[in-house]
């Protein structure tokens, strides 16, 4: 990228003249300063006859997809070539962050869908810097349950292929030993299955809560059973304050998590274990399963010995069957900088990326139901015994709906909190209602 | 701030012509300094002034959408539980390890600053860790402070801590392995002050028929007072400002029990997306520094002279 | 009087081997497979491996971050003891209020959080064209880095008579020549101060690289050290490999000047 082009999209951004004034001033300084001529490193790359470079930078989890559907595009386009970083969560919050900030974004970069961090779509297309998509094929077949994460305002400024569960990981050998032939239907069963494997003597259920994204799955798992089964319009009502963490079925579902654990059905000091950990504990044999997002299968798969140990069932949040719901939430995808001078390139990606077949191939790398199907989409048979429940009692992940991104960290936090014992369950949800209201 | 290096000078005194004519206005010309502050200005003045704007602004760190909003991130901070639960452990974290960093450090000093074979070995044994990154020390260290009662600390004693999973030993585990990495240091610069105390002292106070630890409290003590002003300022500062090791250990956690200033900052700016009520933090923090700085080097000075 | 010695000496010894329980951990898992790890992880190696070496050294990409590092460190080294001695001549030598004035206003620097100025700055470095190159992070470190320097060197000038430089100026040499001729050699001792301290600060540094240079194919060993562990976190073995990799440079570095960086570290700060 030249020094002119950043020069114009600071003026675009256009904030007060004095910070220009100010950083002009100070600009010219240093270059009398430094006769070294600036050489622009960073993306690279441009072949002899590529004409355009575009930029992505992504999280961990979009490395394998990514990489396919990028080779796949330089098959498809001559002219065209993208130079990809991945790197985990934090990191790359961290930089992007500071990139959007200072108006230097990369021309593709991972975003998180709906709202309720800091990288997510609202917020990011909110502050108007996110191109929008709503022009592309592929957007008028999102399926409405799941606009309100793909759009802000009626406009779309996401890619993702599609979404992933939360239910129960869980190894099938070790049920087979404790003398569980089928996967719980019911909470009572549920409780039932975790005592059997306990008297087997094998932990029940690992939980690596010193991860902090971690520690939220539990809920999230029985939520949509205890709040938006009774009522699917939780959400809006949330919003307009007729009704509040405390004042609901949040209450049930901590209650739960905390007799799992008042029940010893946790490995010993979740806060000191790590999702990784957690990870092995299932993959070999030392636990029956884990809370975990369906995304993450493949990495449990890794970890085993044998990978058709492997499987999933929904946690099943209530007594009635019939009132068992289910999380079933976009994931992490990407969007294109408004910013960019190469925003058409970037979108023509994007575009790609929305054909059918391409949704297709990005959902079966991470074991994710594809946004829209046909003939030739798959589905992980894990995944099973989700889909009769994805129709109609299935919710997005909580934090997609939630104002800022100050409640799921407070989520994270009070979980800790709650397995330490350091606070009750109404000071956890008290703390949860004052987030939601900043 | 001379204390530091007052005596630096005579160790470097060649043969030269001293006193030839007493010329000492020949003072060097401004561009001597042009280069170095025009540098300075640009990289740590202008942004940090122009930084300090964001501090009265409701700025997200994104988008071009900001307002000014007086000083009400400052009063946000007074109600602000995370923030100021975040200014105690800064506290207790600051305080633990500048004294048990510079005790440990003491003693390090006292036990090599002796006759024993190895203590060329040891020296460079203890200060090791001071040289690696302490991202990477508290990458180590987490496998330390692991749980599981085969491994790390845990394995070696037989104990069944959760040191960083358990919000009240958390906070201490951090401690622990700061003072690990830095304890070295410490004794290096105490090491330096003990070369400075004249053996004849120690002679004679020997033949007046002093213990050990008299001769500690009335010969080493005195002269070691330099010492133990740059090391508690270093430590002190150091303390205040700890990023990195919390960052790459808990993240702040379990809870909030090991959130510090700078991690507090770091999250309202990257994770919560406020970037103005973030500086504001980032500002009260340097004039914390500022003003511990200040009043630790004019108290230990005054010290200095009296003794 | 022997026998205390004595009794000292292994006191110190066992406080030393105890103190390096942790380097011990990192080494002996480092050599282990993932399946000797899960059986006994503190043991010593029965059968060594350095698999972990190998693919520690490419999925880290240590290589190139090793360069970048380098690069970094040395290039913003010179550029310190240059501004920085040259500056701190002339604010110890000076008398007038104003340059006391700039003296405090350097010293400033070194309490001032760089959080503060951290948007900022990166909007700058975006102008000039140097967002995610090296000479960005040179300028970066050197600016940063020069209030300390400019205080360690401007307390030692003080110290220094006077009338070296003046003698040499009045056998009609120049304040330049004064300077690199005559002043400069006798900086020696607290030349090496200032670079290992600054080089140990600037090799280490963490939190800048990882804003600035983040995704850009320009990482410093710090950042690169910190995704990959954030890649590979369960695997003990792998992730300490990359460790012991990663730190191996400068500790080499460090055991091989032991004896000046030791002096280093202290004599700029020793009462």
């Amino acid at each position: 990228m030249t020094r002119e082009t950043d020069r114009l999209i600071e003026a675009r951004i256009s904030r007060s003249q004095f910070f220009r004034l100010m950083g002009g001033a100070a600009t010219a300084a240093l270059l009398t300063a430094c006769s070294t001529r600036p050489s622009t490193g960073g993306t690279s790359g441009a072949g002899a006859g590529a004409s355009v470079d575009l930029k992505f930078v992504g999280v961990a989890d979009e490395k394998v997809p990514m990489e396919d559907l990028v080779a796949a595009y330089r098959q498809a386009k001559a002219g065209v070539s993208i130079a990809t970083s991945y790197a985990p969560t934090d990191q790359v919050q961290t930089s992007l962050r500071t990139q959007l900030g200072a108006g230097n974004a990369p021309d593709l970069h991972v975003v998180y869908p709906g709202n309720g961090s800091a990288m997510s779509m609202a917020q990011i297309a909110g502050a108007g810097l996110l191109a929008d998509l709503s022009s592309q094929a592929w957007t008028t077949t999102i399926p409405t349950g799941f606009k309100p994460a793909f759009q802000l305002q009626g406009k779309t400024y996401i890619y993702s292929a599609g979404s992933s569960v939360i239910g129960a990981i869980y190894n099938k050998k070790v049920f087979e030993k404790a003398g569980v032939d089928q996967p719980p239907t019911t909470w009572t069963e549920f409780l039932d299955v975790c005592e059997k494997i306990k008297k087997s003597g094998v932990t029940p259920i690992a939980l690596g809560a010193q991860t902090p994204w971690v520690t939220q799955l539990i809920t999230y798992a029985l939520v949509p059973s205890t709040v938006y089964a009774k009522d699917p319009t939780f959400d809006d009502k949330q919003a307009a304050g007729q009704t509040s963490f405390a004042q609901s079925g949040w209450r049930d579902a901590m209650e739960m998590y905390l007799e799992l654990q008042k029940r010893g059905y946790f490995n010993d000091k979740p806060n000191g274990t790590t999702y990784e950990q957690q990870t092995s504990m299932v993959a070999t044999g030392k636990a029956g399963m884990a809370i975990q997002v369906s995304a993450v299968l493949q990495a449990f798969r890794d970890a085993a010995t044998t990978p058709d140990d492997l499987s999933m069932f929904p946690l099943p949040g209530a007594d009635d069957p019939a009132q068992v719901w289910i999380p079933a939430g976009v994931v992490v995808g990407l969007g294109a900088s408004a910013k960019s001078k190469n925003v058409e390139e970037a979108k023509a990606f994007i575009d790609f990326l929305g054909k059918q077949e391409n949704i297709n191939r990005w959902a079966k790398a991470i074991a994710a139901i594809p946004l829209t199907q046909d003939a030739g989409s798959t589905i992980d048979p894990a995944l099973e015994s989700f889909l009769p429940l994805t129709k109609d009692r299935a919710v997005p992940f909580m934090d997609q709906r939630w104002p800022n991104a100050e409640v799921q960290p407070t989520h994270f936090a009070v979980i800790q909190d709650l397995l330490a014992g350091k606070i009750d369950i109404d000071g956890a949800l008290k703390k949860m209602d004052e987030a939601y209201a900043k | 701030m001379s204390v530091i290096t007052k005596q630096a000078g005579t160790s470097a005194a060649p043969a030269a012509k001293p006193g030839r004519r007493r010329f000492g206005a020949m003072t060097p010309p401004w561009l001597f300094a042009a280069p170095a502050l025009l540098v300075y200005a640009v990289v740590v003045l202008y942004p940090s002034i122009a930084g300090v704007v964001y501090a009265f602004t409701d700025w997200s760190g994104i988008g071009g959408d900001m307002s000014f909003v007086g000083l009400s991130n400052f009063s946000a901070i007074l109600h602000d539980d995370q923030a100021l639960g975040s200014l105690g452990n800064t506290l207790l974290l600051t305080v633990a390890v500048v004294v048990v960093q510079n005790v440990v450090g003491l003693l390090l000093a006292l036990g090599v600053n002796t006759k024993i074979k190895s203590r060329a070995l040891l020296r460079v044994v203890f200060f090791s860790p001071v040289v690696v990154s302490p991202v990477m020390v508290a990458f180590l260290w987490k496998y330390i402070y692991n749980p599981d009662p085969s491994a790390g600390l845990n394995g070696l004693f037989g104990l069944h801590v959760d040191w960083l999973g358990d919000p009240s030993v958390a906070l201490w585990s951090i401690a622990g392995m700061v003072v690990w990495q830095y304890a070295g240091y410490s004794m290096v610069i105490f090491l330096a002050g003990l070369e400075g105390v004249p053996r004849e002292l120690h002679e004679a106070a020997m033949i007046d028929g002093a213990g050990t630890l008299q001769r500690f409290r009335y010969v080493t003590w005195p002269l070691l007072a330099p010492a133990v002003t740059i090391n508690l300022m270093l430590s002190t500062i150091g303390g205040l400002k700890l990023f990195d090791q919390v960052f790459a250990a808990t993240n702040g956690g379990p809870g909030y029990a090991t959130e510090t200033l700078s991690t507090v900052l770091y999250k309202q700016a990257f994770v919560y997306g406020k970037f103005g009520y973030s500086t504001a933090i980032a500002l009260v923090l340097a004039l914390f520094v500022a003003a511990v700085s200040f009043v630790q080097i004019y108290y230990l000075r005054s010290r200095e002279v009296s003794q | 009087m022997k026998a205390r010695t004595f009794l000292l000496e292994i006191v110190m010894i066992a406080v030393a081997v105890a103190f390096l329980f942790p380097v011990y951990a990192l080494v002996t898992l480092s050599l282990k497979s993932p399946d000797q790890i899960a059986e006994s992880p503190l043991a010593v190696p029965s059968s060594p491996t350095l698999d972990n070496f190998a693919s520690a050294w490419s999925s880290a990409a240590l290589g190139p971050s090793l360069i970048n590092s380098t690069v970094i460190t040395v290039v913003s080294l010179v550029a310190l003891i240059a501004l920085g001695s040259f500056a701190a001549y002339f604010l110890a030598r000076v008398r007038s209020r104003l340059g006391y004035g700039l003296y405090i206003l350097f010293l400033l620097g070194i309490v001032l959080p760089f959080q503060l100025g951290m948007i900022p700055l990166y909007r700058l470095i975006t102008d000039l064209g140097l967002i995610g190159t090296h000479l960005g992070m040179i300028v970066f470190y050197t600016g940063v880095q020069l209030p300390f320097t400019v205080f360690l060197y401007t307390g030692f000038i003080r110290a220094l008579p006077r009338e070296y430089a003046s003698a040499a100026q009045i056998d009609g040499a120049s304040h330049l020549t004064a300077f690199t001729k005559v002043v400069f050699p006798l900086l020696r001792p607290i030349t090496g101060t200032v670079l290992i301290l600054n080089a140990v600060f600037i090799w280490n540094d963490f939190f800048t690289p990882l804003l600035y240079l983040g995704g850009s194919g320009f990482e410093t060993v710090p950042v690169s050290i910190f995704s990959f562990v954030g890649q590979y976190v369960s695997d003990y073995g792998l992730v300490f490999a990359g460790l012991v990799l990663a730190a191996l440079p400068i500790v080499v570095v460090f055991l091989l000047l032991q004896r000046y960086v030791i002096k280093g570290f202290s004599s700029g700060l020793k009462g």
